[in-house]
């Protein structure tokens, strides 16, 4: 199962970076590869991104639906792909170490099923955590910049 | 010329790092030759590393092991029945005989090692002259890349085949994901990747410097006309001067990627390049410019490409190979709807047919792209492309309830198209296709016993149909400055340009237009290469005063 999780320390309030992480509109551009996303209603919206594999990319399409918006803490979402054959989730925690100190984390989990499903997942295994890792570290650039705090 | 500051003096200078080249280098340096490889792109391989690395060797020993015979005068005799009168006699034999010679001294010294594929016959089994039993393709075994260090990651990645051999079915579909995953996780490689690790290894093991990022760009020629070194040029666009004591050899692949050579030299554009980028003609524009005489010139190794629009490979949408077309439930048609051709036969021998000229009409009827249509039952059944059987067809996929609807859908004339199913579905009732043949040849059931009705004829009637563009596109071309039995460019007076060769696709193919079997390029390819390096190093040239 390629999973990966990268935690950040940020210095921002807890409650910033929920203002931030709660609208996805604020935060999909900043996914590796985005090409664009489409919010179909509260809980459930479409993406499309190529994933650069290293040696090669990949187009795909998928469909995350949030599972739990656990105000200030946890947005925690599945996914699953409409263009291929692959599903799983993934979570924003934060973490509150003091009033203007916060403990982000993300979190990304993805097999691929299917015939090539084995195969797939050996390139997922270096991928996935790199995303989350790449993913993670963006959104707490941004976020500084946006409130002007060095990273 | 006098006052050149030479980056660096050695007697045989390579360019490129593919089958071609690496098999000169490790001549040359057995032969006692200082060696340097320049290769233009951050990888070594080239096409070499991406495809199956299957050389095709007349005779070769990996076949004698395993019981197979073959024989000197029906290869020869093979050979000519291909080429139509098209090539050299004398370079029929010159490859026929030092090929298998070549490949006993790559296994026995350089540790570049083969198995004869068993199950993989030859293309052309059911013409007479061909070898019936056995094969003379030959599968690299696998590799460990970690036996060549840092370089490993250097090594060319290979999109188009997993880490199988050919025998394990790497090249044809029947996969075991489960040993792909498991190579990919202790990185053994296999086919192209292998072949090059194994010939890099062994270049390593003779002191061979690579150079990557680096491109020949100009030959430096002396006054008697002799190739004296060259000039290139780094990816930052610094020029550096080589001095090349005993020759240049130009192993820097085909002009596939060149749209002004494509267009200048081929009877239609190549639009769908399946080699890596990289191979832009540079050692047939030195050749010209040197005087060099060429061969094949409209030629290349053709492939009826098919896409994935998802999958990008150095930012362009990636050329596939495709499949489909061989077995029941398929035909391809042309833009008129009309089948125009036997839809199995070799990927080198389809393209060939989209030249077709109408006197009448005036037009190609068959210009790419042509179309591939197939019913549910195929869908079912093959891994086309990357659409698995079993997962719904992706959205780039054409797909319609009615036949009507799909050509109407694709701009191809449906009323031709509904016809020419009903035709074909009568063919499958009555077991024949009088048209073209299908169900008749090996290479449409190459690893099943050969082409038959059974195999091959199957009806498209059940719905939802589908269809698939397919582009004219080739593995690299074949045309280029022509050579000698050792490797030489000829020029146009028909004598070696003293201290210049060429091998592989940047040169003549010189067995002509043709794609024998399964290693019908990279054969050719290595042993030229190696014959030129051997040559080169044992040189003496009778030099100008530099
Ligand atoms: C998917 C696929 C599968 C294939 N499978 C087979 C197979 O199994 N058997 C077979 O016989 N054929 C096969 N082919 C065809 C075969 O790979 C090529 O014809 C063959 O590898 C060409 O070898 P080469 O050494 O001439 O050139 P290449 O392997 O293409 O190497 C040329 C190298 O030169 C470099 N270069 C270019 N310009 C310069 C310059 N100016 N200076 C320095 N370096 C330069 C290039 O970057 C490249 O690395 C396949 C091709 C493809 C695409």
């Amino acid at each position: 199962m390629p999973q990966g999780t990268h935690t950040l320390s940020v210095p921002l309030s807890i409650e910033t970076i929920w203002e931030f992480v709660q609208d996805m509109n604020n935060w999909a551009p900043l996914v590796p590869g985005y090409i664009e996303h489409e919010i179909l209603n509260e809980n459930e919206s479409t993406w499309a991104f190529k994933g650069d594999l290293g040696f090669m990319k990949k187009t795909v399409k998928l469909k995350i639906d949030i599972k739990e918006w656990n105000e200030p803490s946890a947005v925690i979402f599945d996914l699953s792909g409409l263009s291929d054959n692959f599903k799983g989730g993934g979570y924003f925690k934060a973490e509150k170490v003091s009033d203007n100190e916060t403990l982000m984390t993300g979190n990304l989990d993805i097999t691929a099923g299917g015939m090539m499903g084995p195969m797939v997942n050996q390139i997922l295994v270096k991928f996935v955590p790199q995303t989350a890792t790449e993913l993670t570290e963006a959104i707490v650039t941004k976020l500084c910049e946006d409130n002007n705090v060095p990273v | 010329m006098q006052n050149i500051q030479w980056e660096k003096e050695v007697d045989v200078i390579v360019l490129g790092t593919g089958g071609a080249a690496l098999s000169a280098a490790i001549a040359a340096a057995d032969n006692g030759a200082s060696v340097l490889v320049l290769e233009k792109t951050h990888q070594i391989g080239g096409t070499t590393a991406y495809s199956g690395g299957v050389p095709w060797v007349p005779l070769n020993h990996y076949m004698k092991d395993q019981g197979f015979s073959d024989n000197r005068e029906q290869v020869i005799a093979f050979i000519k029945r291909l080429t139509l009168g098209r090539a050299e006699e004398s370079m029929i034999e010159r490859f026929v005989d030092k090929g298998h010679e070549i490949f006993k001294f790559l296994d026995e010294e350089a540790q570049v090692r083969f198995k004869t594929p068993k199950t993989y016959p030859e293309y052309y089994r059911n013409l007479d002259e061909a070898l019936k039993d056995g094969t003379r393709s030959l599968d690299p075994v696998p590799f460990d890349l970690n036996l060549i260090g840092d370089w490993g990651m250097h090594l060319r990645q290979n999109p188009i085949f997993p880490p199988l051999t050919l025998e394990e079915g790497g090249a044809i579909g029947s996969i075991d994901f489960t040993v792909v995953a498991e190579r990919m996780q202790n990185n053994i490689v296999t086919m192209g990747r292998s072949l090059v690790g194994s010939l890099f290894k062994a270049c390593l093991d003779r002191g061979v410097e690579t150079l990557l990022n680096i491109a020949g760009k100009e030959l430096i020629m002396g006054e008697n006309g002799e190739v004296i070194g060259l000039i290139a040029e780094t990816s930052e666009g610094e020029k550096k001067y080589f001095k090349a004591n005993n020759g240049v050899i130009l192993a820097s692949g085909g002009f596939e990627w060149n749209k002004q050579l494509t267009k200048a030299f081929l009877k239609m554009d190549i639009t769908h390049p399946v080699s890596p980028p990289g191979n832009e003609g540079d050692a047939l524009m030195m050749a010209m410019k040197v005087g060099a005489a060429l061969d094949n010139m409209s030629e290349a190794w053709w492939y009826p490409a098919m896409v994935d629009p998802t999958f990008e490979y150095e930012d362009n949408v990636m050329a596939q190979l495709g499949n489909g077309r061989n077995g029941p439930n398929s035909i391809v048609v042309n833009k008129h709807g009309r089948r125009f051709a036997h839809e199995g036969t070799t990927y080198n021998d389809l393209p060939r047919t989209f030249f077709n000229f109408d006197p009448v009409n005036i037009e190609f009827p068959n210009e790419a792209p042509v179309w591939l249509i197939f019913d549910q039952q195929l869908k079912d059944r093959e891994l086309i492309i990357t659409m698995t059987p079993g997962d719904p067809a992706p959205d780039w996929v054409d797909q319609a309830a009615t036949l009507q609807e799909l050509a109407e859908k694709v701009g191809v004339n449906a009323e031709n198209l509904i016809d020419e199913v009903a035709k074909w579905n009568g063919y499958c009732e009555q077991q024949e296709d009088p048209d073209f043949h299908r169900g008749t040849i090996q290479f449409e059931n190459l690893t099943g016993g050969g082409g038959n009705p059974e195999a091959n004829l199957g009806k498209i009637e059940k719905g939802p149909f589908y269809a698939l563009p397919i582009y004219l596109g080739a593995l690299g071309t074949n045309g280029g400055p022509k050579i000698d039995g050792n490797g030489r460019v000829i020029n146009f007076a028909g004598q070696p340009i003293q201290g210049l060769y060429a091998a592989g696709n940047a040169s003549a193919n010189p067995l002509g237009p043709i794609y024998p079997s399964a290693g019908g390029t990279i054969g050719p390819a290595m042993v030229f290469g190696f014959l030129a390096g051997e040559h080169a190093a044992k040189t003496t040239l009778v030099k100008s005063e530099v």
